[in-house]
């Protein structure tokens, strides 16, 4: 009796979030069906989950239509702006809130504050001169000023400095007493023991760049140039009613952030507990 | 000593790397082109015409940057603000006043005297469109009207006669009423209420967005009010037009090539996706006016941009791409809207080919031709008025409030 | 202390802050400066600016469309804000337990969180369509007729925050499950031991002691709902007639599409002061109800 409640309870269980996860889902089969359908197919009634005729004919398209920004192209263009921006944001971070943890200099929770106190400035109030400074750079549609801006992260910078202040200073010494400079520490002992919360940053700067829609829309113009995001703005500014190309260009644009969330599931997790307690 | 001997190799090998460079760069000019027009029905052809092109002139490469149409105008004007701006472009009317407002084109005309070029192929209207302030900034490339199109078989089954040239807006009520009553997902006619219908409509009802020397705004004349109240009553009360969510995101286009609208308004832009896509007898009229007739005339041009290095061979490819014969041929063929010359044999070609049978409304529809309202802050402009006349075919507001708004907002915000 | 000494410790230290400093200087601090400049001039880029003084925020606040603006960002938060709270509570109390499978069902709360704002949009517009998508079959199945949506100037708002709360549920949810998790079985197990139900026992013990993590959502959440932009480019272009035009769009449009800098920046500040207000209230408010010792 008492197991077959057990039971009943667990079934039960499973059926409501097994509902709920379908419901979060289902947006996504629908956009997987259309993709696979002919255009005459996609505005018929009643709705029809499985296409009558599978054909992969938006896909072909998307990558191959020769005057728009062919699909292949944009992903390996997001794929480089992504990796440059998590590369460039954890570069320059690590090496400042190493200074601010560990090293003495005047002045210097001072100026940590200000720096804290830039996090409250939405993006929108810099937006706008940071294409300025761009334009005067001649950084303008060039992957160099779109992740250019990417080298100060007050949040990053925060994050960071709580997780190397929180390493033991007897590694610093041992360092010194081996006649190691401050170079040393940051290679041999800040890097190797930040190295998940470098992960957990890595991830959430990645996913924030691949995502990113503003920004590039601003700096970008290029049609060669373009990232997957205003790839697929471009698809729909042009295709708008070929909704069976549009969802084929969703999908091809979520692939490779799945693959990455996959082989990285924990630190988005981290990331996003972390992110969320501290800051 | 190997070191020293290796390092000189390498530099020998590096001059002569970037000398072969540059003698292989300077062979072959490359020109950026920007570009919106072509759309997915005549890629194609622009890459018919790109290729022709480049084998006839074979130290010149033509790269095309495509824009969509939605996207188009921001994107050129992010380039040319920020420097990035391709070496020729295309414009089309109503932003080339904004783009030569501001300094950023070249004038075309000491560039074709130099290259002993004149412009006497380019029919004048479209020509003259192109020349602001007495410089010549672009050639017209394409020209296109707005007509009445029709479906032959929904008229035959309503019973209503073919529309003529001579049709007003009652007729268009009177027959869109006929053929919606054919069947709960067939509507009479297809129009749109936005601002580019708007500006047209008021036309042919003898209204203007300005007064006659373009110093204040009269949106809210009692002859727009009452071509907006035309524009609303074909969708809320006759309903002969399908309303927002009738329509269900599915395009104009595909709507009557489905065999769902009697009529469409639109422009002769449309004749290859017809050609393609409707599986029925159609054809084309002048568009019907009311108390006279109004019809769209928009232009497309092609400008160099101030700051391109290579403006002689830019000249080289918009001068062919606009007026060549063998470019023109190519444009006819496809049906991609209507070269600007004045060529007879061009023209000809172009009124013989079908469908549609009636195709010399096209040039008919020259007689009435309205050219968009051009101010500086065109795109802002374009935006109050719309975002009112939504509310008017929503039936949020009448057409009245909604017009007195729009003259409100405009006059607060819109320098004349 | 470890960066050594005299002139050799002045360059270590340089080196280390110099790519911030230099960040900081070009991207945050003269852009804020310039900004603040910019919203009380009238500039289009390519001509010189002009100093119009408050001229931009006389104008801002005395426009019909700025209050529209403003009212249609008072509607998103009003929906978005509980909606969303109360599915991300839900979502994180469902996975807060050990059961086979649970990763995957993390995985697919997830995905909505790991799709670009461009492409959620695309798939909302098409299921959100009134004949053709599949939420109005839905509704129809269960005998309701479902409205326009996004062409409907009263279903678009509703429209872009179910998308919206679609979207962020994983995030906040996970966030939540992380706040359940660290909580003391020990509250649970006494409170068993009194009979307590599972609803009392969420709403005694989980809810107060989660309240830290909840003014935390609610703040962020807030300060997001201020600058929600790509949803409403794409799903509705701020239409129809206006009835989505929110802040960060205007802001776009003015500066790239009009190229009126300064009026826009002018709007970027006046949001910057509304979020400080907003998250200035909500901290002197969080004693009210925020319980900070477990």
């Amino acid at each position: 009796m008492r197991r077959a409640i057990v039971a009943l309870r667990t079934v039960s269980f499973y059926l409501v979030i097994s509902a709920v996860a379908f419901g979060m889902i289902l947006p996504f089969l629908w956009m997987i069906s259309t993709s696979l359908k002919e255009h005459e197919a996609v505005m018929i009634l009643p709705i029809r989950w499985i296409p009558e005729r599978v054909s992969f004919q938006s896909y072909r398209d998307i990558f191959s239509i020769s005057t728009m920004v062919p699909f292949h192209r944009a992903a390996l263009n997001s794929l480089l702006v992504s990796i440059m921006a998590t590369f460039v944001t954890l570069a320059s971070t690590s090496m400042a809130a190493f200074a601010f943890a560990k090293l003495d200099f005047r002045n210097r929770d001072r100026l940590f504050l200000v720096f804290l106190a830039t996090m409250m400035v939405p993006g929108a109030v810099t937006m706008i001169p940071n294409y300025l400074v761009l334009r005067s750079l001649r950084l303008l549609n060039t992957f160099t000023g779109l992740v250019l801006p990417s080298i100060y992260n007050a949040w990053a910078l925060f994050l960071l400095r709580q997780n190397i202040k929180a390493i033991p200073e007897a590694y610093f010494e041992a360092v010194l007493v081996d006649g190691g400079t401050a170079f040393t520490m940051y290679r041999h002992i800040v890097l190797p023991l930040a190295k998940p919360i470098l992960a957990t940053l890595g991830v959430l700067t990645f996913m924030g760049t691949w995502n990113d829609y503003l920004w590039p829309l601003i700096v970008l113009s290029d049609p060669s140039k373009m990232t997957l995001t205003l790839a697929l703005n471009n698809l729909n500014a042009r295709w708008g009613e070929h909704w069976e190309m549009l969802m084929a260009g969703n999908l091809v644009s979520m692939v490779p952030i799945i693959i990455v969330y996959l082989a990285a599931q924990k630190y988005f997790e981290t990331g996003i507990t972390v992110g969320g307690l501290k800051a | 000593m190997f070191t020293r001997r290796a390092l000189l190799v390498l530099v020998c090998f590096a001059l002569v790397l970037s000398l072969s460079g540059s003698i292989l760069a300077a062979k072959k000019v490359v020109i950026t082109y920007g570009n919106f027009s072509a759309g997915k029905d005549n890629e194609p052809t622009l890459n018919a015409m790109k290729a022709a092109f480049e084998k006839a002139h074979p130290d010149i490469e033509v790269k095309l940057q495509s824009t969509g149409y939605g996207e188009y105008f921001r994107v050129i004007q992010t380039q040319v603000a920020g420097g990035t701006a391709p070496d020729c472009y295309e414009l089309n009317y109503e932003n080339f006043v904004t783009f030569a407002a501001k300094n950023v084109l070249t004038d075309l005309g000491p560039l074709f005297q130099s290259a002993g070029m004149d412009f006497d192929a380019y029919d004048e209207n479209a020509l003259r469109a192109f020349n602001y302030k007495g410089k010549q900034f672009g050639v017209p490339v394409s020209y296109s009207v707005v007509l009445l199109f029709y479906n032959k078989d929904l008229f035959d089954k309503a019973k209503v006669p073919y529309p003529t040239n001579d049709w007003t807006w009652k007729d268009v009520i009177e027959a869109g009423k006929k053929i919606r009553a054919l069947g709960d997902d067939i509507f009479g006619i297809i129009q749109g209420v936005h601002f580019w219908e708007f500006y047209k409509v008021i036309e042919q009802n003898n209204g203007s967005l300005f007064n006659a020397d373009h110093t204040k705004f009269t949106v809210n004349s009692p002859e727009n009010v009452e071509a907006l109240q035309y524009m609303v009553d074909k969708v809320i009360k006759y309903n002969i037009e399908p309303t927002q969510a009738q329509k269900s995101n599915q395009g104009d286009w595909d709507l009557f090539s489905a065999g769902r609208a009697g009529m469409l308004i639109t422009g002769n832009w449309a004749f290859t996706y017809m050609k393609e896509n409707a599986k029925f007898p159609w054809d084309v009229v002048v568009e019907p006016g009311n108390k006279r007739k109004a019809c769209h005339f928009f232009s497309n041009g092609l400008v160099i941009n101030k700051a391109s290095k290579n403006k002689d061979a830019a000249l080289k490819w918009i001068k062919w791409l606009s007026s060549s014969r063998e470019s023109c041929t190519l444009r006819v063929n496809a049906a991609w809207e209507t070269p600007p010359i004045s060529d007879p044999e061009i023209i000809k070609l172009y009124t013989s080919q079908t469908p549609p049978d009636n195709r010399k409304a096209v040039f008919e529809s020259l007689k009435y031709l309205v050219t968009p309202p051009v101010v500086e802050q065109f795109n802002e402009m374009a935006q109050i008025i719309d975002v009112q006349l939504q509310k008017a075919r929503d039936g949020e507001k009448t057409p009245k409030q909604a017009l007195d708004d729009a003259q409100k907002e405009l006059e607060q915000k819109i320098k004349l | 202390m470890y960066a050594g000494r005299g002139g050799r410790r002045a360059l270590t230290i340089a080196v280390f802050l110099l790519p911030t400093i230099v960040g900081f200087v070009l991207f945050s601090l003269t852009p804020i400066l310039r900004s603040l400049y910019l919203s009380f001039t009238s500039w289009d880029i390519l001509q010189p600016a002009e100093w119009v003084g408050t001229e931009n925020y006389r104008q801002l606040l005395t426009s019909d469309e700025f209050w529209r603006v403003m009212g249609n960002t008072a509607e998103y938060i009003v929906l978005y804000i509980p909606l969303m709270l109360v599915s991300s509570l839900a979502v994180a109390s469902l996975l807060n337990r050990r059961f086979r499978g649970v990763l995957v069902y993390k995985v697919l709360f997830f995905l909505p969180v790991l799709t670009s704002w461009v492409a959620g949009s695309l798939i909302w517009r098409w299921i959100l369509n009134y004949k053709y998508g599949i939420v109005n079959a839905l509704l129809g199945f269960v005998g309701i007729k479902g409205p326009a949506w996004l062409d409907d100037r009263l279903w678009a708002m509703p429209g872009i925050v179910l998308a919206s709360v679609w979207k962020d549920v994983g995030f906040f949810g996970l966030i939540f499950l992380g706040a359940i998790k660290g909580i003391n079985t020990d509250y649970y197990e006494a409170a068993a031991i009194d009979g307590a139900t599972p609803w009392q026992r969420f709403r005694h013990i989980t809810l107060p002691l989660v309240s830290p993590t909840t003014f935390f959502v609610l703040v962020t959440s807030i300060i997001n709902s201020f600058q929600v932009f790509a949803q409403v480019m794409i799903m509705t272009d701020a239409g129809p007639a206006g009835a989505t035009q929110v802040i960060i769009e205007r802001i776009y449009r003015y500066a790239f599409q009009f190229y009126k800098m300064g009026y826009a920046s002018a709007l970027s500040w006046i949001l910057f002061a509304m979020i400080f207000i907003v998250t200035y209230v909500q901290w002197q408010f969080q004693k009210r109800w925020v319980t900070y010792d477990a």
